[in-house]
């Protein structure tokens, strides 16, 4: 019945990459675009029927009910945003809640389609999933829903897909793991993980950061949101390995006075307020110079606050270009700082935005909007100077447009005069950060990063495999979207590892190892080096197949099967020299715009898009690629055959 | 429920015909533990026998274990163990084998289990009181049996002791509560790996060269031969000859590297070290060595391939025309090896050329590969001799060195003349690695085997001592 397979067409097939924070989900795989959902991992259980919920649910009375109307008083609110008692069952890439995990897939499953008998799923496995986990999921898939077929697709295979190099080192760094995978010719070969429990989890990977900034600027009355929108932000910087400096970063300083405060680790509790220019400032009018002032606390609203600044900017170069006679370097300090990159900044103003929600008592006009406290913002706004940028100091705009589309949960009761309503308002603060944001890339954590894909490639069986590993490392998962982590990561393999490749080529011929006594006769003089295999086409130079082949024909020569790596046969040379005598990382493809747009961070959801194509939408192939293509997916023919136990034979679980 | 109906052990075409009993395969070596399932051809967890153990300022009794590859690094307070005897390669310390063993295959291969709150971290922050959470785990822990679907089979050394095997079903049968078990030798598994029921058995390991006569799945006693010549006297060799050279060479191993610059060879170094704010204890040190003389095994070491001694005239001037390999160390010094490369491991044959090393390291004649089959060979039957020898497997990681198979080979021929001789080697690096584990693999998994396990019955009413009298 391997007709069943092939029936879909691209805009059925559903593919789910699950990762322990968000998942990435679309319906359709006809457009390689990035995905279409992003849904947070996470389900709440329902204590009275003990089964797991979208989203945190809880019993409210109902308005006006006045306790006399049995159950009926209650009702139940679904409340989108709270992660109150919220069950993550997935942590660190590995399965811990089955059960929520399952929900979990159903609820994607409904949100995006409303059939189950012609969707065919597409799932992404962790490698941290256990093969009796894998067969969970398909047990479950097949007997409680109607899905024809399904296929579990190894991460790092799918990234690979996304990137089409057939030899590569995926680096997966997602919200409390790091995978290294190396794969050979499309061949997992190595395989090294950082987070799982061992048996204490010692996470690793985006979150590891996000704590240390805010262990950093805990002083500074950062919550953990603060913290990761800061994280976020392209304030926050991974700057490059600096080999030869204290802290292997090159950290900036406020212009050369400072250089010894900049040394030692800044401290974390100097106060919020500016870090201005100190001495020439004296005679200057403050708002103009003074950057750090512009943490402005009472901007309110996204749009508004950047036109602010620029505002505010231009008035400042305009003040200060009046004051120039005054005072010349004063001004050409400041203008410097302005146009400096950020990482050469010693403090930058950081926007943070949050959303407040609240119920508010409204009269019973509902509808109408409320612009009373609007206005405030949107004008002039106060001098903000005078107000310091600590937590309280909010203004807030009730911003009506926004609120009552998505977060909002408006509910009424109707007899009284006013409604309870809950409204989420965007907060906007401006704090200033300093070092802290560049000294929270934990150089610890990185080099627990480096030394994991040091290890995972030189633990390659075959040596002669590694080279292509270190010659294609892609950074994949949202946390390696952090600014700069990849490029440190390659400077410090770089300055670390590296085996120099002049004194290794020089001197290393790498002619077959199993290479008899020489003759004298000269056919086996060292030709150069070449790692790798040699072609086995008629291509190969003659007078190297001439050297190797000789080597068989020596009298008195036995060659002992097995004795390189490998089937020896000359032909199949295998190099024995270290590596990694180059680093790189592999290039991005450029043909699809919008995914150089989206970043190739979320490699493996365009990966699993090819895959889920390949797997079921290629038609009318021949028998051995059908075949081949059978053995990609389990459909339902095989599942009642094989059982659970069919996924560990048809799937791409590497 | 229908569900649990279709488990596959349960179905009755897979009883004896079918090859699937979801069985485990946990082969324990000196350098590393391998565990996996059956009817796989590669074990799924591979970790290093080494385990680090961890003393927190916080927990002041005791120290905390853990276990992987990729937690072995720096620490203040941290040592690293083996659980396995490097002597023997057989267990020494039984609790951190077992929590090894259970970290590979409960924690490594099997789900997570419905957990309790406490245990499953998604409630850390609220537990205050830890201890009577703890008491919790434990009690769980103990209700528990995590390994109840899956029959294990494991390997042992051949020389494994009674009472060291009717542990290991202990640990089994009570803490894991697995259906059925099985203890097989290292020998015979690699046989089966390469197809053989009876085979002389070359394996060169980490910590021990064993070779073996394997007749019908079964070994022949009297025939076990073992010595220290393995992967890490090998290592040590490599460290005599560094210390012997000029200059002297001491290489630090890469986790104190904080980044190099090219030199050219033999220049001194130019390195920045890594500091730390803690003292590095001397077994981590030992360890992180090992990763470094891997490599230099991997890419230099070689064997002399004969015929005849390495040492005898002629071959070392011979050698020194070839070109050398060049090894660039952590630090990035570099250095041209040539006649060196053969001349550490020609000790595995030659007792006379091994280099000057502790008194542990050191080897007799007796210890040496040729004299260990010699004497292996002897310990037969005369006729059995011709069928071993047209069926040698050659296994183990240190079986790798280039050149191995083909000096074998020749010592082989030297001492055996007009006998067939043939070597049979894994092509495949992890086959040749893993060997003793894949056949483990091919055995759980057979049909037929599954009338030999001993079943959780089967021990309740005859105890420990089963192992003994089923497992020959």
């Amino acid at each position: 019945m391997s007709s069943q397979q092939g029936k879909w067409r691209e805009e059925q097939v559903l593919i789910i990459c699950p990762g322990s924070h968000t998942t990435m989900a679309q319906l359709g795989c006809s457009e390689l675009t990035p995905p279409a959902h992003r849904i947070p991992t996470r389900m709440f259980k329902d204590d009275e029927t003990d089964e797991y919920r979208p989203f945190h649910t809880y019993k409210r009375k109902k308005q006006g009910a006045n306790g006399d109307g049995g159950g009926n008083d209650y009702e139940y609110v679904e409340d989108r945003d709270s992660t109150e008692g919220a069950v993550y069952p997935i942590q660190g890439g590995r399965i811990v809640n089955t059960q929520a995990f399952l929900a979990f897939l159903d609820h994607v499953h409904s949100l995006l389609t409303t059939t189950y008998h012609n969707t065919p799923i597409m799932l992404m496995a962790s490698p941290q999933w256990t093969r009796p986990d894998c067969e969970t999921i398909a047990r479950y898939i097949f007997e409680k829903t109607k899905t024809p077929a399904l296929c579990l697709l190894h991460s790092a295979v799918a990234a690979q897909y996304g990137l089409k190099w057939p030899t590569m080192t995926v680096v997966d760094i997602g919200f409390e793991k790091v995978d290294v995978t190396c794969i050979h010719d499309h061949i997992i070969v190595s395989h090294k993980d950082l987070g799982f429990p061992t048996p204490t989890r010692y996470i690793s990977g985006g979150e590891v950061f996000t704590q240390k900034l805010l262990s950093l600027l805990r002083d500074k009355n950062f919550t953990y949101d603060m913290a990761e929108q800061l994280k976020k932000s392209p304030l926050c910087e991974v700057l490059p390995y600096a080999a030869d400096l204290p802290e292997l970063m090159d950290l900036p300083t406020e212009g050369g006075s400072d250089t010894a405060a900049v040394a030692e680790v800044p401290k974390v509790n100097e106060p919020a307020v500016p870090l201005g220019v100190d001495d020439e400032s004296g005679n200057i009018d403050e708002k103009a110079d003074n950057d750090g002032v512009l943490d402005v606390a009472n901007i309110v609203t996204s749009g508004n606050a950047r036109e602010f600044l620029a505002k505010k900017e231009r008035e400042k170069a305009e003040k200060a270009k009046a004051k120039k006679g005054k005072a010349q370097e004063a001004e050409a300090a400041a203008a410097k700082a302005v146009r400096l990159p950020n990482s050469r900044r010693k403090v930058n103003v950081f926007h943070y935005e949050e959303l407040v929600h609240e119920d508010v008592q409204v009269p019973e006009s509902n509808g109408a909007p409320k612009p009373a406290e609007a206005t405030l913002a949107n004008g002039e706004a106060p001098a903000p100077e005078n107000t310091p940028a600590n937590g309280d100091a909010e203004a807030a705009v009730p911003a009506n447009g926004d609120t009552s589309s998505s977060d909002a949960l408006p509910f009424a009761a109707d007899a009284t005069g006013s409604i309870t309503q809950r409204r989420t308002k965007r907060v906007r603060r401006d704090i200033e950060v300093g070092l802290e944001r560049f000294l929270f890339a934990d150089r610890g954590e990185i080099d627990r990063i480096t030394d994991t894909i040091y290890r995972a490639i030189q633990n390659i069986d075959e040596i002669y495999k590694r080279s292509g590993c270190w010659d294609n490392i892609v950074f994949v998962g949202n946390g390696s979207r952090l600014r700069g982590l990849k490029e440190n990561i390659m400077q410090t393999l770089n300055a670390r590892h590296l085996v120099s490749p002049s004194t290794a080529t020089i001197f290393t011929s790498e002619l077959p190892s199993n290479m008899a006594t020489p003759t004298g006769t000269g056919s086996q003089t060292p030709t150069g080096s070449f790692t790798g295999p040699l072609p086995t086409t008629s291509s190969v130079n003659p007078l190297l197949q001439a050297a190797t082949t000789a080597s068989l024909g020596v009298p008195g020569q036995v060659n002992a099967p097995g004795s390189t790596t490998g089937e020896a046969g000359p032909s199949h040379h295998q190099s024995h020299a270290q590596t990694p005598t180059s680093i790189k990382m592999a290039s991005l493809p450029t043909y699809l715009a919008e995914w150089t747009k989206n970043g190739y961070e979320e490699a493996m959801f365009l990966g699993s898009l090819v895959a889920a194509r390949l797997a079921y939408c290629i038609h009318n192939l021949d028998a051995s690629t059908t075949e081949a293509q059978r053995q990609m997916s389990l459909n339902r023919v095989d599942y009642n055959e094989l059982g659970p136990k069919g996924v560990r034979t048809h799937s791409m679980l590497g | 429920m229908a569900a649990q109906q279709l488990t596959t052990a349960s179905a009755p075409t897979d009883i004896y015909g079918g090859d699937e009993v979801s069985a485990l395969v946990l082969d324990a070596g000196y350098c590393h533990t391998r565990a996996g399932f059956a009817g796989e051809d590669v074990p799924k967890s591979i970790l290093p026998s080494f385990y680090g153990s961890l003393k927190d300022a916080s927990q002041l009794q005791g120290a905390r274990d853990i276990f992987g590859d990729e937690c072995l690094l720096p620490h203040a307070d941290f040592e690293v163990k083996n659980y396995m005897s490097r002597a023997d390669s057989v267990v020494e310390d039984w609790d951190a084998a077992s929590k090894m063993w259970e970290h590979m295959l409960i924690k490594r291969l099997q789900p997570e289990k419905e957990t309790h709150p406490s245990k499953n971290g998604l409630n850390d922050p609220a537990d205050e009181n830890g201890d009577v959470n703890m008491e919790d785990v434990e009690n769980q822990e103990n209700q528990e049996k995590p390994l109840a679907e899956s029959p294990l089979l494991m390997t042992e050394a051949p020389w494994n002791a009674g009472k060291a095997r009717e542990k290991a079903i202990e640990i089994a049968m009570e803490s894991w509560d697995v259906p059925a078990f099985w203890l097989t030798r290292t020998p015979v598994c690699a046989a089966f790996a390469a197809g053989k029921a009876s085979a002389l058995v070359v394996d060169v390991g980490g910590a021990c060269t064993s070779i073996t006569a394997v007749h019908d799945g079964l070994i022949l006693k009297r025939s076990v031969q073992k010595s220290p010549v393995g992967g890490l006297w090998l290592s040590a060799q490599i460290r005599s000859m560094w210390n012997s050279s000029e200059p002297k060479l001491d290489p630090m191993p890469t986790f104190m590297v904080e980044s190099k610059t090219p030199v050219d060879a033999g220049a001194p170094a130019q390195a920045r070290v890594r500091k730390f704010d803690f003292d590095i204890s001397p077994s981590f040190r030992a360890y992180e060595d090992e990763r470094l003389l891997t490599e230099f095994k991997e890419s230099v070491v070689e064997v002399w391939r004969g015929p005849g001694r390495y040492s005898n005239p002629g071959n070392e001037e011979l050698v020194k025309t070839q070109p050398g390999r060049v090894f660039e160390m952590p630090d990035g010094s570099n250095q041209m090896w040539r006649e060196q490369r053969y001349r550490v491991s020609e000790g595995m044959w030659d007792e006379t050329a091994a280099l000057p090393t502790n008194e542990a390291d050191t080897i007799t004649k007796a210890q040496t590969i040729p004299e260990l089959i010699k004497s292996c060979l002897n310990s037969v039957d005369v006729d059995l001799r011709p069928q071993l020898l047209a069926n040698i497997v050659v296994t183990g990681g240190a079986s790798l060195v280039n050149g191995f198979n083909d000096r074998l080979n020749n010592e082989l021929m030297a001492m055996y003349p007009g006998m067939r001789i043939k070597l049979h080697a894994a092509g495949l690096t992890t086959e040749r690695r893993f060997g003793a584990w894949i056949g483990g693999s091919i055995l759980a998994s057979l049909g037929t085997f599954h009338q030999m396990w001993i079943s959780k019955k089967e021990y309740e009413e005859n105890g420990a001592g089963i192992v003994e009298k089923r497992c020959k």
